[in-house]
């Protein structure tokens, strides 16, 4: 198994506060690993570190063995990431289809100067079609997002995250916001793309369904690994029903 | 006839430099706040040039690299800031600009360069090529529009952070809009020196740059075609209609106040929304107008 | 001793700058508009300023009614302008503010004519000698006077009233204020009179530095005072008020020693170009 993604030993502290201490985390292709942790755990900080938003104070982090710590942000995602923000963004003048059409043009857009010379769009709208089928979004891609609902856009995130071809998918709480029925079907979407060949790092608080799709689980708490392993022995670690219960039934 | 010509060479000169702006502000988003000052640097070196004897056809790419070099330095400063800060920057520019034109003996200070030579070709020779420039770089706008930059510029247009999630390097795109536009204005720089055969630095302040963005705004943010008849438009309306001289500025910013609050994209959107209105109300009739 | 009076003479202008620069700093830590047309508030101010104190002799009461009367027009410029405009994108309401701004300062040149307004009998034109040779006008003591006395009772205001803590709380986070049951429109309209009105008071007081009103009295304070909001991280009132202050002390002493290659204006955005390329988020970015 190669490694993907290699968080070494990464620190971030925000004025005094610690968000992120002394992290390690290892992704090996094809898996897909659940990030779960209570409110204030450093996981969407974490995120940060890994697409480039935040700098750590120190450590390094990895991509198939190339460090990218000092790399902008559109370089790491040419360099084999992507991103389902939690926040849904789409582009809201275009319709669905453009909106993963642009993704999908990759090449096309790496060198700015030489995009102005290229008009054809035909095979990344193709390819765009197939993504939105993928997700289950093919009744509606000549549509503007502003008139669909979240469970939609949350599809088209990652409808757009797929087009770029990445090496590793990072989902920011997918879930987050969505009905149970909703979510359980695009819980079961990011099942069948891991089953594909997709690695995946998901960031879940739905922890039902990350229970329900996550061979391993990874924990952070108060911005600390607690726990990483196969999902029912990390689920009945004393620590981390400690890190639950302390603040709450979820 | 005369006055027909200088009629269309100032509307020409107008569509170009509105274009130039609507390349920046309409496709890529970024409000600039003070592209006269590239206007300005162009009709300077093209002046200057010309008092020197150089051929105005040859003037044009220098007053074009020339602009476009300081709107890469503008760009490269301007394009770390935050989203708000541009606008103040380029407004900065444009101050910094006249302030530093005025204090210069070289540029002809306050008083600025007069006697520009002609341009060679007759008054209706250089308005085609004034009508040429204008049609060739909103030719060439059409296509980027359809181009993958255009692409990218509008997805920029719309949300910059998303854009770079996508993996595109975002700022070198923005400076590549910057640059092709504020070139552009170089251009339009050099035919405005050569039209009107006199340049100051109050030609090129604050005012103007407003009124070229409104020019792009009233026409709608990004249409070509929008901004094409605005330009055209509003650069000839007070020459048109001498009663609103006094008034001209009240009328132009009563205007734009208008447009902001009730068209915010412009004659374009108002004539999409009024097409797409039409079309809705055909199945009413009944399906008649075959 | 020349240095001592450049550095006074410039913090008179930072005062009047930091007076200005406030009301665009809470409209844009409220809204995220850039208040252009703020200008327009300072400029009414002014000549509210001369025509009242012309008509009843009263300085003291041309102060109160400018400050009243434009805290009031700012409100109406809130509710009549930018209000319907906060859910399109930004520059929209951008555009609007300076088409606002270029109308009005068109409405005082007709209004008023193009060459503006003086005091009859300017009051406080008198100077007091503080140490040999070093004189300071009664109108300067007055400006920074005036300015620390507001200062002073805004953050009075904001710290330990109500009204003050529930606009804070706005500022910080709209929805959570909304959920605790503060009026966010309230806070709004009273953010529009508190900026508006200390804009007027700067009217009135450049009015008197100056002894002259003028339709165009307003375009250095747009941009300037933009300039200075930017300079202070957008949104930071204590970014604000150092920038002012620094910004009137650095044209003092410019004028005089680079003022052959920049003229006065084009030295703050000079600075301010300066500034964004070191630290792009502005000397005191992020912190309110």
């Amino acid at each position: 198994m190669t490694e993907i993604l290699h968080v070494r030993d990464v620190t971030v502290r925000f004025g005094g506060v610690y968000a992120v201490q002394n992290v390690d985390l290892r992704i090996n292709n094809g898996e897909l690993i659940g990030f779960i942790g209570p409110n204030g755990a450093g996981k969407t900080t974490l995120m940060r570190v890994i697409t480039g938003i935040v700098q750590p104070q120190s450590g390094r982090v990895f991509l198939q063995g190339v460090d990218i710590t000092d790399k902008a942000t559109h370089l790491r995602i040419r360099a084999g990431l992507a991103l389902a923000q939690q926040i849904v963004q789409p582009l809201r003048a275009l319709t669905l289809l453009d909106n993963v059409a642009i993704a999908c043009g990759s090449d096309k857009t790496r060198h700015a100067l030489k995009s102005m010379w290229v008009t054809d769009i035909r095979s990344e709208r193709a390819q765009a079609r197939e993504l939105l089928a993928r997700v289950g979004l093919s009744h509606v891609v000549d549509e503007l997002p502003g008139t669909m609902p979240l469970g939609y856009l949350k599809r088209l995130e990652v409808a757009r995250a797929l087009a770029l071809n990445p090496r590793l998918l990072l989902l920011d709480e997918p879930l987050a916001g969505l009905s149970q029925k909703e979510a359980a079907s695009l819980a079961d979407l990011i099942a069948t793309l891991n089953a594909d060949g997709q690695t995946i790092l998901l960031i879940e608080h739905n922890l039902r369904e990350v229970m329900r799709i996550c061979p391993t689980l990874y924990v952070q708490d108060n911005g600390k690994s607690l726990a990483f392993g196969k999902t029912d022995q990390v689920m009945s670690d004393p620590n981390v029903r400690n890190a639950y219960l302390g603040v709450g039934h979820a | 006839m005369s006055y027909e010509i200088t009629l269309m060479t100032t509307m020409a000169i107008s569509v170009l430099f509105a274009l130039s702006l609507n390349f920046i502000t309409g496709f890529c988003g970024q409000i600039s706040l003070g592209h006269a000052a590239f206007l300005g640097a162009g009709a300077y070196t093209s002046a200057m040039l010309s008092k020197a004897d150089v051929p105005f056809l040859f003037t044009i790419p220098v007053a074009a690299i020339c602009a476009a070099m300081l709107g890469a330095i503008i760009g490269l400063a301007s394009l770390r800031v935050r989203h708000d800060f541009l606008a103040i920057t380029t407004m900065g520019v444009g101050f910094l600009f006249v302030g530093i034109i005025r204090q210069q003996d070289f540029f002809g200070g306050e008083i600025g360069i007069a006697g520009i030579p002609s341009s060679g070709f007759g008054k209706g020779g250089f308005m085609l090529i004034c009508i040429a420039l204008a049609l060739t770089f909103a030719a060439f706008s059409l296509y980027v529009r359809r181009s993958w930059m255009g692409f990218v510029f509008k997805s920029i247009a719309d949300n910059e952070d998303v854009t770079r999630v996508l993996g595109i390097d975002v700022s070198r795109y923005k400076l590549i809009a910057f640059i092709i536009g504020t070139g552009t204005a170089g251009v339009a720089g050099a035919l405005y020196a050569h039209h009107f055969r006199f340049v100051g630095p109050d030609s090129f302040g604050f005012v103007e740059s407003i009124s070229v963005l409104a020019m792009v705004i009233v026409g709608g943010i990004g249409s070509v075609w929008g901004v094409i008849f605005a330009a055209a438009l509003l650069s000839v309306l007070p020459m048109l209609v001498q009663f609103i001289d006094d008034y001209k500025l009240l009328f132009y910013s009563g205007l734009l106040f208008a447009m902001m609050r009730f068209s915010p994209d412009g004659i374009a959107g108002l004539c999409t929304r009024l097409f797409s209105y039409i079309p809705r109300r055909v199945p009413d009739n009944g399906g008649n107008n075959r | 001793m020349l240095y001592l009076e450049l550095f006074i003479q410039g913090l008179v202008q930072g005062s009047i700058y930091a007076l200005i620069a406030l009301g665009l700093t809470l409209v844009y830590g409220l809204l995220r508009i850039l208040h252009v047309a703020h200008a327009a508030l300072f400029t009414l101010g002014g000549y509210i300023g001369v025509i009242v104190t012309n008509a009843t002799g009263s300085f003291t009461l041309a102060m109160l009614v400018a400050m009243l009367v434009v805290g009031l027009a700012g409100m109406l410029m809130y509710k009549l302008a930018y209000e319907p405009l906060l859910s399109q994108p930004p520059y929209v309401s951008l555009i609007a503010s300076i088409a606002l701004f270029i109308a009005s300062e068109e409405i005082f040149r007709i209004a008023f004519g193009p060459y503006g307004l003086s005091y009859q009998t300017a009051p406080l034109q008198g100077h007091i000698e503080l140490f040999s040779g070093f004189y300071l006008k009664y109108a300067e003591i007055l400006v920074m006077g005036l300015s620390t006395i507001l200062m002073i009772a805004l953050a009075w205001l904001s710290m330990q009233t109500r009204t003050g803590v529930a606009w804070r709380a706005t500022v910080t986070d709209p929805d959570m204020a909304r959920a605790f049951g503060v009026k966010i429109q309230n806070v709004r309209y009273l953010n529009f009179f508190i900026g508006s009105s200390f804009a007027a008071a700067a009217g009135v007081l450049v009015a008197l530095l100056n002894n002259l009103v003028e339709p165009t009295m307003g375009s250095v304070a747009s941009y300037k005072a933009l300039a200075i909001i930017v300079l202070g991280g957008l949104g930071s009132i204590r970014g604000t008020l150092i920038a002012s202050l620094l910004l009137g002390v650095l044209e003092s002493f410019g004028t005089i020693y680079i003022g052959h290659l920049l003229d006065r204006d084009a030295i703050a955005f000079a600075f301010l170009i300066l500034v964004l390329m070191i630290r792009p988020q502005g000397l005191m970015g992020g912190k309110l």
